[in-house]
């Protein structure tokens, strides 16, 4: 493993317009319009037992954060196309370093984007929760990213050009809305809460919110990222190697 | 003692569906030697490139680097290339991009040196979207350096440069190849061929039809085509025409008939000499195209004698 080459292409990324804009400014901003709607004068819902300020900061956090997993996939289709990958392939750098470094990427990309969040709710809209719950909110927001990542490493080796757009406008709407990250599930039709069971972004969130209730029952939305993660580990591995074989 | 060649390549060749890109090629390159190789679009050069490089696996034959895998050469950092659509990422500024790639590099240069010798330092903080045709190819060469590499791959590296910058370019490639580089580079401007390489390996549909000084090189270019058109049908012409010493190619087509030599004054003495049918006479200096097609059907025609 190379740290010195993951670390240079992670902050390489974290200065990308792109990232700042899709990973930072629109939960931000969502995070300013639903906050205030759902969350006035510290509201609890009775699903979670959360403030519904806190609840929506937790949605938008791991919005953020899955999408600085997701848009990986452009990173990898936009280096593929240019011919970036060749260049690597002319150095040391191993496949699996350069998947690692994707993954680095989006974790860097997404402790930026959770933190603003948090701060913009705790400073802007005043929400209250001691700090060990944001800690562990913000923490599992974060490490609930990985598979995310995978998603976008899964897309990144298929995807054409211009196909990637598509295929990640689908992937992301799907999981931002089947996960609730967008609208809280309870308020949603109960079948979308059934499907939402096997999407990752809703352990996704739901690890968020147990850190923010404090709760340490994360073995249920643990096990689900991480089998998700096991596969998605599978998938990559026999493409890469299939291509490998073909070339 | 005889240490291995930078590049070795054995029987070499790569089959794409139908089609035979690399027809198997046996190429010795040796150490300190600056290589042209010289071919029009489609010859089989990149592919032939992206096989020493490890980049694809070949279909026959071998390509060795140093006397062992390729990979092996790369990982050891003896080896820089400039690829074909080896492109750098346009968001990133050239320092960095040179610094990405160094940092992927087990002993890499300073990045600042590999900037410096590039010459790229001047425009180093700007983003390679910015940058011109010619500015990108030297940002590319810094990266293709960043690991002081002993063999040089440059593919086509003067593409999009004009005049002036492929001049200065070939400056600053001469004071890094004095120190005993090998350096193999692809091109299809024969004056480039010429200039800056001591060595021309010419080819043509995936396999080498020439392989010499480029004055030798040149001589094969050199000739002219005749053609004409005769009233009467040609009789045996064309089969006397091909025993000339100096005639590489004849070409009949009804009764229209093309001739390639480097003595077109022989050609025009039998033709009028004996056909006062021949009309619509034409002289034309050789293109590289003619030449190269020359040269591979007198390859072809050897193999089918053999």
């Amino acid at each position: 493993m190379n740290l010195h080459y993951i670390l240079l292409d992670a902050v390489r990324q974290l200065r990308n317009v792109r990232s700042v804009v899709l990973t930072f400014l629109l939960p931000i901003a969502m995070l300013l319009i639903f906050g205030s709607a759902y969350g006035s004068g510290g509201a609890v819902d009775q699903a979670t037992g959360l403030p519904w300020l806190v609840e929506t900061t937790v949605q938008m956090g791991g919005y953020g954060a899955m999408m600085a997993g997701l848009s990986q996939a452009f990173a990898i289709v936009n280096e593929r196309s240019i011919g970036w990958n060749r260049q690597l392939r002319l150095t040391p750098l191993t496949g699996s370093t350069y998947l690692v470094s994707k993954v680095v990427a989006a974790l860097l990309v997404a402790a930026a984007s959770i933190l603003a969040v948090v701060l913009v709710s705790v400073l802007v809209l005043h929400a209250h929760l001691g700090a060990p719950q944001w800690l562990a909110a913000g923490f599992g927001l974060w490490i609930g990213i990985i598979p995310f990542a995978l998603i976008a490493i899964l897309i990144g080796q298929h995807a054409r050009p211009d196909f990637a757009q598509p295929l990640f406008m689908v992937t992301f709407l799907g999981l931002s809305i089947l996960g609730g990250l967008w609208v809280p599930l309870s308020i949603l039709p109960s079948w979308m809460g059934n499907v939402a069971q096997v999407v990752p972004s809703y352990w996704l969130n739901r690890l968020g919110q147990l850190g923010a209730a404090g709760s340490g029952d994360v073995l249920v939305p643990a096990l689900v990222l991480g089998a998700w993660t096991g596969l998605l580990s599978a998938l990559i591995t026999w493409r890469y190697r299939h291509e490998a074989a073909r070339a | 003692m005889t240490a291995s060649p930078p590049i070795r390549l054995t029987g070499l060749a790569k089959q794409f569906g139908r089609l035979r890109a690399v027809d198997g090629i046996d190429l010795t390159i040796d150490r300190g030697e600056v290589v042209a190789l010289l071919g029009p679009n489609g010859a089989g050069k990149s592919t032939t490139i992206d096989l020493a490089l490890g980049l694809s696996t070949p279909s026959g034959g071998s390509a060795e680097l140093f006397g062992g895998r390729p990979r092996d050469a790369v990982v050891a950092g003896r080896v820089g290339a400039m690829l074909q659509g080896g492109a750098l990422l346009p968001t990133t500024t050239v320092v960095e991009s040179v610094a990405l790639v160094a940092a992927a590099h087990r002993h890499p240069l300073p990045v600042a040196e590999a900037l410096a010798r590039a010459g790229v330092a001047a425009f180093a903080k700007q983003k390679v979207a910015r940058l011109s045709g010619g500015q990108l190819q030297r940002a590319r060469f810094a990266v293709a350096i960043v690991s002081d590499p002993e063999l040089l791959i440059l593919d086509e590296p003067t593409a999009a440069m004009d005049v002036e910058g492929r001049r200065a370019f070939w400056t600053s490639m001469r004071d890094l190849t004095g120190t005993g580089r090998t350096v193999v580079f692809a091109t299809h401007y024969l004056d480039e061929a010429d200039a800056f390489a001591d060595r021309v390996v010419m080819m043509s549909r995936g396999r080498v039809v020439a392989d010499g000084t480029p004055a030798e090189v040149k001589a094969v270019v050199a000739g002219r085509t005749v053609a004409f058109s005769a009233r009467a049908p040609l009789g045996d012409l064309p089969e006397r025409l091909r025993r000339l010493p100096e005639v590489q190619l004849v070409e009949v087509r009804g009764e229209h008939l093309r001739v390639a030599s480097t003595d077109s004054d022989a050609v025009l003495r039998l033709v009028l000499g004996e056909r006062s049918d021949a009309h619509d006479i034409e002289v034309t200096a050789r293109t590289m195209d003619d030449a190269f097609l020359a040269l591979t059907s007198a390859a072809d025609a050897e193999e089918a004698a053999r």
